[in-house]
């Protein structure tokens, strides 16, 4: 890896956010996290980062509205939607939105890895190739 | 994401690049934009990847008879629907808007899925309270299963049941709207992790709190004391009443939802509002929850109703059975009986006297076993109650299970009769099994059984509701009383054993329902057993062994599919209509068009059509880029053209020739092929019967189009479309239509290997021979097989790059060496012939590990 990926979960899933948090940091990944979705634009305003995970059902509001915030202040950051129960129609929207994966919670956390190392890749190569 | 504006501008510039006076600062841009198309179709292929992931899943869950909740098919649904758009979406990129018509009939599948996911239960607008005179058996939408049963049993057959009125569906369903909580109680559930024993109980606390402090609409109040006003007359006492759940969808013969819901007795006038809202409360107890959950229930379609009777003054109280609940052929009523009130009864609390008496007159008294020094029941009694239930039975229909009182004046009063939960008679048990009592080397024995089996698990004792929740998964529940709200443990429990309790308590109905043996007023048992240490339960024969027995344990028998026909399953049933079914199946057909896709299969189906067809035709235009597009040289079999995607040939390759060689082939998945292709000989076509000959040029002249020669442009040529990690191999080799695809990178996501298979040149059964062969030796190797008429789909994904490796090798062995053998297979010697020989080839290819898995 040439350089750490930055990282920022949004999840309001107190203990699966601090582990996930811990399980990416020992692969080397650079992790922020937030519990809500104010928080997580909070965070993320302060420092932008490569890739976003994203719970669409966040407490305060929903997750749909702290993508788009995200993309419009950043367009080249990557969002990983991650989340068991949005309905379809929320689902399209966020896709719409430029989320740029979706992923059905439980999710094995090899394969969010994978999945956070894929959107990164593909961002970067977008951004190296659009004019 | 490139805005459309950018594509169109893009697309300008191609175009001008196309004429002859292309510099190279235009060819830049050109293969950039091919850089993006191609990152485009590999963004398609990983959605397309994820998307058949989830509809297999989808399938699986219908297939296994697993437990699911709509939490389950909500969250597929839009995980497998947000993939399909994924594909669409880059599609759209990939062909620069050709097929938009695909988001229309995007929109028609999953709006119609949206709208199944959407459906609620109906529930008539009807009076908000009924009397219990005015009830039968077709109110059941209206009042519950229970209470028209009961209304049944009072107005149509001509028993007494108490004196009462229900609270009806309609008043639940707008007392819930006026209180304004559904919204919440949904939010609350789709958090709810149902492996979380605390968060289960925590959240079924707060939602039945939630209702239980709600206001009742003033209407409701009213009408409620109305109807109890009616229970007496003037200057009686005002009585006490027993208030009873009776949910919709409850007391279906196959789903008993025993103890399930609360029933409170003695209630007087002044709790009866309160009552009435811990009751509708209780359809969120933790075992209720898990309850619909095993049985494939959703939530919304349980709407409760409350039955309000006066309070039977009871002398003596019990449960019968019209016939044995673990032998449906049982000729004899079983009756339980204690002093007292029936709810004692039902959950276990105490002993009871044991009846078996013959369902047809003289009614012989078969077995009798009292609790105390004498038996309750007289003879007399006991052939009333068997010829009522055989009544009850013959008036409903099914063998009944059924809770009575016997009051002061000496009448018999029904406080319930319902469908009695049996198992299939294949899976009853006999006479002789129930008494194969090993008591010799048996750590306990005796007892009764409560639901046979045997299994085999850890002992878990719960003696308390913190003891609930560490109950482990895979244990053996062991505890004094048969309690109802220990079901809530059946979902992680292997088998039960019970100090006190017996068949006609509501644990033993919900273990029997859910297929896991159970032994109740085994005394001592909670003492005498160790937590955490194994035991096998030999529920049949009524016996606790030490350690694993396996001999014991060779009987099990298979779990019932509890979810089979329930409104969960038969929901996503429905919906997988809309999903897997595949129609777009020939890419040369007139009818492989967007605007006929109808299930989401179909739109990955096309979507990835077409974007192979687009990034081929892509490269193949792309003589600007003499890397591009070469015929295989060499001393090869066939005509081959490759067309590099990205980095599919050597970085030192020359290349301004009109051909390639494979040493420049950098290309995994290409390479794998290829080495399976050229690993063994090609032993020529098979010795040809007249018959099958006479087959192939049946099907020559009946269909023209099959003949090499007539091809689409490109079905004319066998061609692999490459990168380093990807490969997509398309061959018509004579009547046959073969691809292979491959994307082999660092990512499991991504990775996958498809095949699909068609054709052949001879008649419909050799054919049908053919793909059954190869399906089962692909099976063999770890592919997920479809096989639809002819055609055969085979996938691997989200595996190591060694094992996919594997997985392509044998795909280019079977395409040498499986293409004209349809026409042998019209003889089962030649069949099994194949199958040795092809499977001798391939274990010698293969590394040990891949044959072994």
């Amino acid at each position: 890896m040439e350089r750490k990926i930055n990282i920022l979960l949004v999840d309001d899933e107190i203990d699966f956010l601090e582990i996930t948090a811990k399980r990416l940091a020992r692969r080397g990944y650079e992790v922020k996290t937030a519990s809500s979705c104010s928080e997580g634009l909070k965070v993320f305003e302060a420092s932008p980062v490569d890739v976003v995970v994203l719970d669409v059902m966040l407490p305060d509001t929903d997750g749909i509205h702290c993508l788009k915030e995200i993309k419009k202040m950043f367009p080249s950051t990557a969002v990983i939607l991650l989340t068991g129960h949005a309905s379809m129609e929320a689902g399209l929207e966020c896709m719409d939105s430029g989320a740029s994966d979706y992923c059905l919670k439980p999710v094995e956390f090899d394969e969010l890895v994978d999945r956070i190392e894929i959107v990164y890749r593909d961002m970067n190569s977008q951004g190296s190739c659009s004019s | 994401m490139v805005s459309d504006m950018g594509y169109a501008g893009v697309k300008k510039r191609i175009k001008a690049l196309f004429s002859p006076s292309s510099t190279e600062a235009e060819l830049d841009v050109l293969q950039e934009s091919f850089r993006n198309r191609y990152q485009s179709f590999r963004a398609l292929l990983t959605a397309n990847n994820n998307a058949l992931e989830i509809m297999a899943e989808m399938e699986q869950a219908l297939v296994l008879g697993q437990p699911f909740g709509m939490a389950f098919v909500r969250g597929h649904c839009t995980a497998v629907s947000v993939n399909v758009y994924k594909m669409i979406q880059s599609l759209e990129v990939l062909s620069d808007g050709k097929y938009n018509g695909l988001f229309s009939s995007f929109r028609d599948i999953s709006e119609k899925m949206e709208e199944i996911l959407a459906r609620q239960p109906e529930v008539p607008e009807g009076r908000l309270v009924v009397p219990l005179s005015e009830v039968g058996k077709d109110d059941a939408d209206l009042v519950g299963d229970k209470m028209a049963n009961l209304g049944e049993v009072r107005n149509r057959v001509g028993l007494r049941v108490p004196e009462g009125f229900v609270i009806t569906a309609t008043a639940t369903q707008r007392f819930m709207r006026a209180s304004g909580l559904q919204d919440e109680i949904n939010r609350l559930l789709k958090q709810l992790d149902l492996d979380d024993l605390e968060s289960l109980y925590s959240t079924s606390a707060q939602i039945q709190k939630l209702i239980s402090f709600a206001p009742i609409p003033q209407q409701l109040v009213q009408q409620i004391e109305e109807h109890y006003e009616l229970l007496y007359s003037a200057g009686e006492p005002r009585p006490h009443i027993s208030m009873r759940s009776s949910a919709m969808e409850e007391d279906k013969s196959n789903v008993s939802f025993a103890g399930q819901y609360r029933t409170q007795l003695n209630i007087s006038e002044d709790f009866i509002l309160q009552t009435y809202k811990d009751i509708v409360a209780s359809k969120y107890q933790s075992q209720a929850i898990i309850y619909r959950n095993q049985r494939g229930f959703r939530h919304q379609d349980v709407i409760m109703c409350v039955g309000c009777m006066t309070m039977v003054d009871a002398v003596v109280s019990g449960v019968m059975f019209s016939r044995s609940p673990r032998n449906p052929r049982s000729r004899w009523v079983e009756i339980n009986a204690a002093h007292g009130l029936a709810s004692q009864v039902v959950v276990g609390s105490i002993d009871t006297d044991f009846y078996k008496v013959e369902r047809e007159i003289p009614n012989e008294i078969v077995q009798q076993d009292a609790a105390g020094s004498s038996p309750i029941l007289s003879a007399d009694r006991l052939r009333e109650l068997a010829a009522i239930a055989a009544r009850l039975e013959e008036h409903f229909g099914v063998p009944q299970d059924i809770e009575w009182s016997i009051d002061r004046n000496g009448d018999v009063i029904i406080l319930q009769s319902r469908p009695l939960a049996q198992p299939q008679v294949a899976e009853a048990a006999t006479d002789e099994q129930m008494s194969a009592n090993h008591g010799d080397s048996a750590l306990l024995s005796g007892g009764l059984t409560a639901s046979t089996g045997v299994a085999s698990g850890p002992v878990f004792v719960v003696r308390s509701n913190v003891d609930l929740l560490e109950f482990p998964i895979g244990a053996v529940l062991v505890v004094e009383h048969s309690l109802p709200e220990w079901a809530s443990l059946l979902n992680r429990a292997v088998a039960v054993i019970s100090e006190k309790g017996h068949v006609a308590t509501h644990l033993a109905i919900v273990a029997r329902e859910f297929g896991i043996p159970a032994i109740f007023g085994l005394s001592g048992a909670a003492r005498k057993l160790e937590n955490g240490v194994v035991v096998t339960v030999d529920a049949t024969g009524r016996c606790v062994y030490s350690g694993r027995n396996e001999e014991i344990l060779k009987r099990t028998a298979p779990r019932p599919n509890l979810m089979a026909d329930s409104p969960v399953y038969l929901l996503l049933t429905e919906i997988m209509s809309l999903v897997v079914p595949l129609n777009l199946t020939d890419p040369g057909s007139p009818y492989f068009k967007s605007t006929l896709c109808k299930t989401l299969h179909d739109v990955t189906r096309f979507c990835h059509e077409k974007a192979v067809t687009e990034m081929f035709s892509f490269g193949e235009k792309a003589r600007f880029d003499a890397r591009s597009a070469k015929q295989l040289g060499g001393d090869i079999p066939f005509q081959w053209w490759v067309i590099d995607l990205d980095d599919g040939f050597r970085q030192s390759f020359d290349t301004h020739g009109k051909y390639v060689h494979m040493q420049d082939i950098v290309s995994e998945p290409m390479l794998a092929i290829w080495e399976g292709m050229t690993a063994k000989p090609w032993k020529g076509p098979p010795p040809l019967s007249l018959k099958g000959f006479g087959s192939v040029l049946f099907r020559s002249t009946m269909n023209p189009s099959l003949e090499p020669s007539v091809g689409t442009s490109m079905g004319t040529k066998n061609y692999f479309l490459i990168s380093k990690n990807f490969c997509n191999l398309s061959m018509r080799l004579g009547y046959h239509f073969t691809l292979a695809e491959a994307y082999l990178g660092s990512h499991l996501t991504e990775n996958y290997v498809s095949f699909q298979f068609r054709g052949g040149a001879a008649d419909r059964s050799r054919r049908f021979v053919r793909v059954f062969l190869l399906r089962d030796i692909l099976e063999k190797f770890g592919f997920r097989v479809e096989v639809k008429h002819d055609s055969l789909t085979a996938r691997i994904e989200k595996k190591e790059k060694e094992k996919l490796i594997e997985g392509l090798k044998v795909l280019g062995y079977l395409l040498i060496h499986t293409r004209q053998i349809d026409m042998a297979m019209g003889e089962q010697d030649m069949v099994d012939h194949y199958r040795q020989s092809i499977t001798v080839d391939l274990e010698s290819i293969l590394s040990p590990d891949a044959v072994a898995g």
